[in-house]
């Protein structure tokens, strides 16, 4: 029996041995970094904040934002050699409510100069049909559909006395066919390098404005609500993610 | 020299008994898989196809299959404890509601189309009658939340179970992590509800050629092949497709065309499956038709048109015309669907 015991933890060990091997990083060391997003509202790129009197520019709808949330994933970035870095499990929740609620904090990056970033904004085609998820991608979160399943990747909701109903909810998803809205975008920086390393954590900024939702939509009088994939919420995502873009490395 | 006899000896053993340990985790077909009052192990019937959903990210386990029954059977998933998943879906039905058109959620609210029954949810790669929810594990998620049915909302389910007397210990026990989430909670339901397997009824003991038919039966199976099979495909009698089958030339309710927006879906409803269908009146999407009779009779004379009617009723305007005898004979066949040992089997239910 004692022999028994023996080689079995012998076969275990041999077992855990390997798989470790496998796993082993190579890379000498490690660091931070974080991505922040920015928001300000309009082509004077005005501040932006909730539970705040905001006027549209192209509009003229005056707008009271109570929540502002979107997803960003699939984090990647790429090196001076040209090699890549992903992060796995790479889904985050942004909000407007604080800064705090806007910034993701990546750790055990390999240390190194980085030339480039691709982050994906919505969440992609694979995780709407994977059933149920946990983390910032956990139904509980408020942004996943319960009868057309799907999430909803960007929430903007609030006030307006030019709604009929003196409200705004624009709920935007998709991830098939035309009304795929979710939209990989790549930056370089401006030619600028991200040095990660043990010593120093830098943030890489970008810049979001909710005011782009409408540069190719109705006001809010003629349409307050989005509640579902389509036409609709494709025009209102692609205006606000092409305008969504890279500000600064601090 | 000894000494490398003994670990040599040592190894040998180990290896055997490494081989003997995979072998019995990949269990036999055949094994007894009903202990006591539970299930050790998923049933995937013979002569069924492969199932839709695999349990690649949830691996089905006893414990999970016991917990998602105890949640089903838990009033704990409403706002205020009064109704559970089992308050409208009863096992002897067949996990249907009680003979009911539209059932009656918390404070009476009532929901706005017929509740389905609940078996063979495996092979199915849509839930609800429009095909809205495209994976089992998320499907409990629409009557939790629907304001006319449990009204609950997540994060206060998962308050409540985390405070729990019993299910943090219960929970841990099946998924092994330290809080109880919502994703624990629907992967326990999908491991309940994706084990109730209807596959014992006598047609399918006729199938396996272990039971004879009627000469009554044996015509109405002929008929359903000739008519009704274009969309209750055997052996699960769904194509799990959507189809318009002449209820209504105007749609009150538009069916799948509210989720995909597409004018060809107007007025499509998700194809039900047969099996058990003597158990589940009233039938369609609103529970309009009384009985299996009245149901005979629309596809007899009753078919409506309409721009998206489904093709093989389109070609046969009005109705199938069945003669006396043939509706009974398809009335017949339809009985044989009905699985005893599915709608008695304790371990289905809790507690």
């Amino acid at each position: 029996m004692k022999k028994l015991i023996i080689s079995t933890l012998i076969i275990t060990a041999l077992i855990s041995l390997q798989s470790c091997g496998k796993d082993d990083p190579t890379s000498s060391s490690e660091g931070n970094f974080n991505i922040q997003t920015n928001f300000v509202f309009g082509a004077t790129a005005a501040p932006f904040a909730l539970n705040q009197k905001l006027v549209q520019p192209v509009t003229g709808d005056t707008l009271t934002f109570s929540e502002f949330s979107f997803y960003l994933s699939n984090i990647r970035l790429q090196k001076e050699d040209g090699s890549w870095w992903s992060e796995t499990e790479s889904y985050h929740l942004l909000s407007a409510k604080s800064a705090d609620d806007a910034k993701i904090n990546l750790q055990n990056v390999p240390a190194g100069k980085y030339k480039a970033m691709e982050y994906t904004l919505g969440v992609d085609s694979l995780r709407n049909v994977s059933g149920a998820q946990t983390g910032d991608l956990a139904a509980s979160k408020g942004m996943f559909w319960d009868w057309n399943s799907g999430y909803i990747m960007l929430k903007a909701e609030g006030m307006s006395p030019q709604s009929s109903s003196g409200s705004f909810a624009f709920h935007l998803g998709g991830f098939a066919g035309a009304n795929n809205i979710v939209t990989k975008k790549t930056t370089d920086f401006g030619g600028a390098i991200l040095d990660i390393n043990t010593s120093n954590e830098p943030t890489v900024v970008l810049l979001a404005n909710p005011a782009r939702l409408w540069h190719s939509s109705p006001s809010v009088a003629t349409r307050n609500t989005i509640h579902m994939p389509g036409p609709n919420a494709v025009t209102m995502a692609n205006t606000f993610y092409g305008n969504f873009s890279f500000k600064e490395i601090k | 020299m000894n000494r490398i006899k003994k670990i040599l000896k040592a190894l040998r053993a180990s290896i055997s008994i490494f081989v003997l340990s995979v072998i019995f985790t990949s269990c036999s077909p055949d094994e007894k898989i009903e202990t006591g009052n539970s299930l050790t192990q998923l049933i995937r019937p013979k002569h069924f196809p492969a199932a839709h959903y695999t349990h690649s990210t949830n691996p089905y386990s006893r414990d999970g299959f016991e917990l998602g029954k105890r949640l089903f059977f838990d009033p704990i998933l409403s706002r205020d404890s009064t109704i559970s998943c089992a308050s409208c879906h009863h096992q002897s039905h067949a996990f249907a509601d009680k003979n009911l058109a539209l059932s009656v959620g918390i404070k009476g609210g009532v929901s706005s189309r017929n509740s389905p029954p609940i078996f063979n949810m495996a092979w199915s790669k849509s839930f609800m009658w429009d095909g809205g929810i495209n994976h089992i594990e998320i499907m409990p998620f629409a009557p939790i939340i629907n304001p006319k049915e449990m009204d609950d909302d997540l994060n206060n389910i998962i308050r409540k179970l985390n405070q729990h007397q019993n299910y943090p210990q219960l929970f841990q026990i099946a998924f092994r992590k330290p809080k109880i989430d919502d994703q624990q909670l629907f992967w326990a339901l999908a491991q309940y509800m994706s084990n109730l397997v209807s596959a014992n009824s006598r047609y399918d003991k006729f199938i396996v050629g272990k039971e004879n038919f009627t000469t009554s039966e044996t015509k109405g199976l002929k008929l359903f092949r000739q008519h009704c099979e274009s969309c209750h495909k055997e052996p699960l009698m769904t194509d799990y497709g959507f189809h318009n089958n002449g209820l209504d030339e105007q749609f009150k309710d538009q069916g799948r065309y509210l989720i995909s927006q597409n004018e060809i879906d107007l007025g499509r409803f998700k194809t039900p499956s047969l099996r058990n269908i003597a158990l589940t009146e009233p039938y369609m999407h609103d529970g309009r038709i009384s009985s299996l009779t009245g149901v005979i009779e629309h596809y007899s004379s009753k078919i409506k048109s309409s721009p998206t009617l489904s093709s093989p009723l389109a070609e046969h305007a009005g109705g199938f015309q069945f003669s006396d005898e043939e509706k009974k004979a398809l009335v017949d066949f339809l009985h044989t669907l009905t699985d005893e040992e599915f709608v008695k089997n304790r371990a289905l239910v809790y507690p």
